[in-house]
């Protein structure tokens, strides 16, 4: 495999190094909303790559290497040389038919040599968890799926999903790899911490909290965050993610952070069904504690990669729009902290999402998460 | 340098080289807002926390002290004793207070202290010999329905005591906790209950139940060791007559009394009181046939002296059947049907009688059940006729007759009115039978050119059940018969039973302008009372006095009793059973007003008597 870097800024346009020899298969870009809608981004690239998949999304921030921008647009090529690569997208019209919708998806990426599924979904009118489920019902548990949810900065109105086309709302991408030799890795930590009591969710519809121990969780929330503070909701919200606790299966570990507020409800929307009458608790994370975090999501793909690798390798960084909330300036740490795990010759792109798709290392099973970093390491096996 | 102010350098810094010193300013300013935010945000965090989980914790302690007063409140008001000691040295650590009560000392005495220093020596060294061999053993201990050893109630209370070991979270033995239940009541009336099961309310004495088992148990043995016994079976004599007469509070008593009696009289045998007036006694193994007579003979007599009950002064009897294993029956069936039928026996050859059972017995009571049967068709197959008896002044002269049913078996014959006329009386057929007879008797009577008296014998069954009024009254209006012809005889024990329904009855009867006469006067009770009740129009002195007329003086001195006796009360006499001048002369002597007897005729059909009823023979034969 061989991948070529570009980046956008207003100032130059497009720049990229290391030209590829060969087509390549498919492109992925990253960037703000402003940026990408319109489709301008995505005509230029597709000048560039006439023959290429080119699949993209809206973010909380790009990552590109060390860093982290916010108005330029991020991209990488990637040539396989024998990795069959098939992309397939679906639109969503609501959040109540996202299962369908991942198994629509699951159907059309499935084949025998499937090895690995990368999902951009819309991060607002899609319910994640639903649409994860819709997926693994069709492909099983041994089809490795990652990606995630596309962002919009803290502003929470809209995301956009491009699919060989201008990127748009209510739209689900997957890019389904095929072959033998494709190598997927992937780590998934998160590094928050549990405290204060454990509260009860007395009511809840959907990914809609209503009560917390009888009482509306925005009141929960103020209280914490402080007037001022809760006032940004559902941005500042990010600090305080929850911890889900499921009777039925107590290894598995939930995060589930906010992402609407209905002030005159009171109630809190997370990115998956929250169920009435289980365990919640707050989770709080430090800087130094979310950048081990990291690192660990890093170190977990790294050391799935055993193989020889021939070629290029890519690390494609999913983070979560909360921990950046949190770290501020410090967001680097966390960056830092994977690429000491991932080493120098992995190419590292990736994005500020409002949801991660990875399967934990408790339980394999294909998950959506929250508040984590997850790594997915792409590259091609030595014949 | 902290790695952050590296980055904001780097940041500041442009592609010369140059630092950009108001992009840095901003860069660490907005580093130093975040660090406070952040601070700010867990300060708070941790503080909320804090009162959170204060509030949690303040919550859970209420919780646990309500818990802790729940508990403590039904330990306490457990209606059982309950105490914990501590495992090491046994000292009371809890009471509560059906343990205050159970050990007769409030808890302040007993918390703290060893068994020794509450209790006598020896109780404490029991105690404590309990107490270490639950620890050392850690298995259970309980006592089962003991008395108490210590505590004040006295030792007439029966407990259920139990002792467990509690270890502590790591399996050391931590406490001793015990139970002690007050279980004497319990027991006596588990003890009261099975002794109702099996004894009979009354006279308290064992019940069927018991004595079909004990019958059981008899045979079992008595087929292992091959030996024999008797069982009797008994059966009071009038004793439905006193129950009837004075009521059954005095009845209760009379039958508490007999039982007594019995059981006092019964020699150690099993004296069992089965129902109603009957019992059942379960002599010793290898008894002699005479033993059994023995003692039947003596309960007889022993019943038979009067009985003081509540200021009256009653007088039962006793009938004893006898069957002895294995000669009359080597099952519990076969021997109580004998015991039965002996019984039956003696009844039938007079009251207070003994009878061992013999096998025609067997077969007696199988014919009296065929009877029975055949009874129920004789009256469809015309087999019942009525006779008539003519009654007569003492000059001779016919001024009436008695009907009399007569039954004409077609294989056995004439069977006598004394077999057919219980079994009719015990099925109710008496009814039906004593319609007709009194509807053939009226028919005839009303044929007669000679308006002659017509007298019926009416069953105490009768009156008792069905519309006998209602049924007289449409037969007189059916024959014809004028009211004044007809007499009916009814015996006392019409009156015996319901004596106002029959009394009322008796009236509207005799308004209906029918005669009603006394039968059988002088034998039963004879009560005078019946004489002032009710004013009959004739009485009818028993055939066994004027049988004994010439053999027993007083049998004279009774009819001239009852004849001054009737003279007084302005009731004329027939004598029944007239078979000699001697007789007739002597009654005639005696003022006695009428007689029936061989002497006048004998019960007949009337087609004898028809000079008598004024039909010329030659009219009625060929008419």
């Amino acid at each position: 495999m061989h991948i070529q870097y570009l980046h956008w800024n207003a100032a130059h346009g497009w720049r990229g190094a290391n030209a590829l020899r060969e087509p390549a298969q498919l492109v992925l870009y990253f960037g703000c909303r402003d940026r990408l809608a319109g489709g301008e981004r995505y005509r230029e690239l597709r000048g560039l790559y006439p023959d290429s998949h080119i699949v993209g999304c809206s973010t909380g921030g790009q990552i590109h290497g060390d860093d982290i921008a916010d108005d330029e647009v991020v991209a990488v090529a990637l040539c396989f040389a024998r990795t069959q690569v098939r992309l397939v997208d679906e639109p969503i019209e609501s959040r109540e038919v996202s299962r369908d919708c991942g198994a629509r998806l699951a159907r059309q990426a499935m084949a025998e040599d499937l090895a690995g599924l990368f999902v951009l979904s819309d991060g607002l009118s899609v319910n994640g968890g639903e649409l994860l489920a819709g997926i693994t019902e069709v492909l099983g548990p041994d089809v490795p799926v990652t990606g995630g949810l596309a962002g919009d900065g803290t502003q929470f109105e809209q995301t956009l999903v491009g699919a060989d086309g201008e990127p748009l709302p209510n739209r689900v991408a997957a890019i389904g790899f095929y072959g033998a030799s494709f190598r997927f890795a992937h780590g998934c930590a998160g590094g928050w911490d549990v405290f204060g009591p454990r509260r009860k969710v007395t009511k809840s519809e959907g990914p809609v909290v209503v009560e917390l121990d009888g009482e509306p969780p925005l009141d929960l929330y103020t209280r914490y965050l402080g007037e001022e503070e809760a006032a940004a909701m559902p941005g500042s919200g990010l600090a305080f993610p929850l911890r889900i606790h499921d009777e039925a299966e107590p290894d598995r570990q939930i995060v589930r952070s906010v992402f609407a507020v209905d002030r005159s409800a009171g109630t809190l929307t997370f990115a998956a069904d929250i169920p009435e009458g289980c365990t919640a608790q707050l989770m709080r994370a430090n800087f130094d504690s979310l950048a081990a975090g990291a690192g660990e999501a890093g170190r977990q793909a790294r050391s799935a990669l055993a193989d020889e690798i021939e070629g290029d390798k890519l690390a494609i960084l999913v983070s979560c729009t909360g921990r950046r909330r949190v770290m501020g300036q410090r967001t680097q740490d966390e960056l830092d902290a994977v690429a000491a795990e991932l080493g120098d010759d992995v190419v590292r792109i990736g994005f500020y999402s409002y949801g991660e798709i990875a399967p934990p290392a408790a339980t394999g099973r294909c998950e959506l998460h929250n508040q984590t970093m997850t790594v997915t390491m792409i590259a091609e096996a030595a014949p | 340098m902290h790695r952050l102010l590296a980055r904001q350098i780097r940041q500041s810094t442009d592609e010369t080289g140059q630092v950009d010193l108001t992009r840095l300013g901003e860069l660490v300013s907005a580093a130093y807002e975040e660090s406070d935010s952040d601070r700010r945000r867990t300060d708070r965090a941790i503080k909320l926390m804090i009162e959170e989980l204060e509030r949690t914790h303040k919550r859970a302690e209420q919780d646990l002290l309500r818990a802790r007063e729940f508990l403590d409140s039904i330990i306490e008001n457990i209606p059982i004793a309950v105490f914990a000691k501590d495992a090491k040295d046994s000292r009371y650590v809890l009471l509560n207070r059906a343990g205050e009560e159970y050990y007769g000392m409030p808890r302040e005495e007993m918390l703290g202290k060893t068994p020794e220093q509450i209790f006598p020596r020896d109780i404490a060294r029991l105690v404590s010999e309990q107490d270490r061999r639950v620890v050392d053993s850690g298995t259970p201990m309980f006592l089962e329905g003991h008395l108490l050893e210590v505590g004040v109630n006295g030792h007439d209370r029966l407990v259920n005591s139990r002792k467990l070991l509690v270890r502590d979270g790591n399996g050391a033995p931590q406490y001793l906790v015990g139970v002690i239940e007050d279980v004497t009541e319990r027991i006596t009336n588990e003890a009261r209950i099975s002794h109702l099961a099996h004894h009979d309310a009354l006279t308290d004495l064992p019940n069927r139940s018991a004595f079909n088992a004990a019958l059981d148990e008899r045979l079992e043995r008595a087929q292992e060791a091959s030996t024999s016994f008797a069982v009797l079976s008994l059966d009071l004599d009038r004793f439905k007559e006193v129950n009837d007469v004075f009521g059954h509070p005095v009845g209760d008593m009379l039958m508490r009394a007999a039982a007594d009696r019995l059981a006092a009289e019964a020699d150690g045998a099993f004296v069992a009181r089965i129902g109603g007036d009957e019992f059942m006694i379960l002599m010793p193994n290898d008894i002699r046939r005479e033993d059994a007579l023995a003692l039947a003979e003596r309960l007889v007599e022993v019943i038979g002296k009067e009985l003081e009950v509540d200021d009256y002064l009653s007088q039962v009897g006793v009938s004893v059947g006898i069957a002895v294993y294995p000669d009359d029956g080597v099952d519990a069936v076969t021997l109580l049907a004998n015991a039965d039928s002996a019984l039956y026996r003696a009844k039938r050859e007079g009251r207070g009688r003994v009878c061992f059972f013999e096998s025609e017995m067997d077969q007696e009571l199988r014919d009296r059940r065929l009877l029975q049967h055949d009874l129920r068709q004789a009256l469809e197959q015309n087999q019942l006729l009525v006779y008539f008896q003519p009654q007569a002044r003492m000059n001779g002269e016919v001024i009436g007759f008695e009907a009399l049913l007569r039954w004409n078996h077609p294989t056995r014959g004439f069977v006598p009115p004394d077999q057919f006329i219980p079994l009719a009386e015990e099925n109710g057929l008496i009814i039906q039978i004593g319609e007709w007879v009194l509807r053939e008797a009226c028919r005839e009577a009303a044929s007669w050119p000679r308006p002659l008296q017509v007298a019926v014998n009416l069953s105490p069954v009768q009156f008792q059940a069905g519309d006998l009024e209602r049924s007289i009254h449409q037969i007189l209006l059916e024959t014809g018969l004028a009211p004044t012809r007809l007499e009916v005889e009814i015996t006392e024990g019409v009156l015996i039973g319901d004596f106002t329904r029959a009394l009322n009855l008796l009236r509207r009867l005799k308004a209906l302008g029918i005669r009603i006469a006394m039968d059988d006067f002088g034998t039963g009770y004879s009560s005078l009372s019946y004489l002032q009740s009710f004013p009959f129009d004739k009485i009818k002195i028993d055939r066994s006095f004027i049988s004994n007329l010439e053999v027993t003086p007083q049998s004279a001195e009774i009819v001239r009793a009852v004849l001054s006796l009737a003279h007084a009360l302005n009731i004329p006499v027939v004598a029944e059973g007239v078979e000699t001048e001697a007789q007739r002369a002597f009654l005639e002597r005696e003022a006695c007003e009428e007689m029936q007897g061989y002497l006048v005729g004998r019960p007949d059909l009337i087609e004898r008597y028809l000079d008598l009823i004024g039909v010329a023979v030659e009219r009625r034969l060929y008419a």
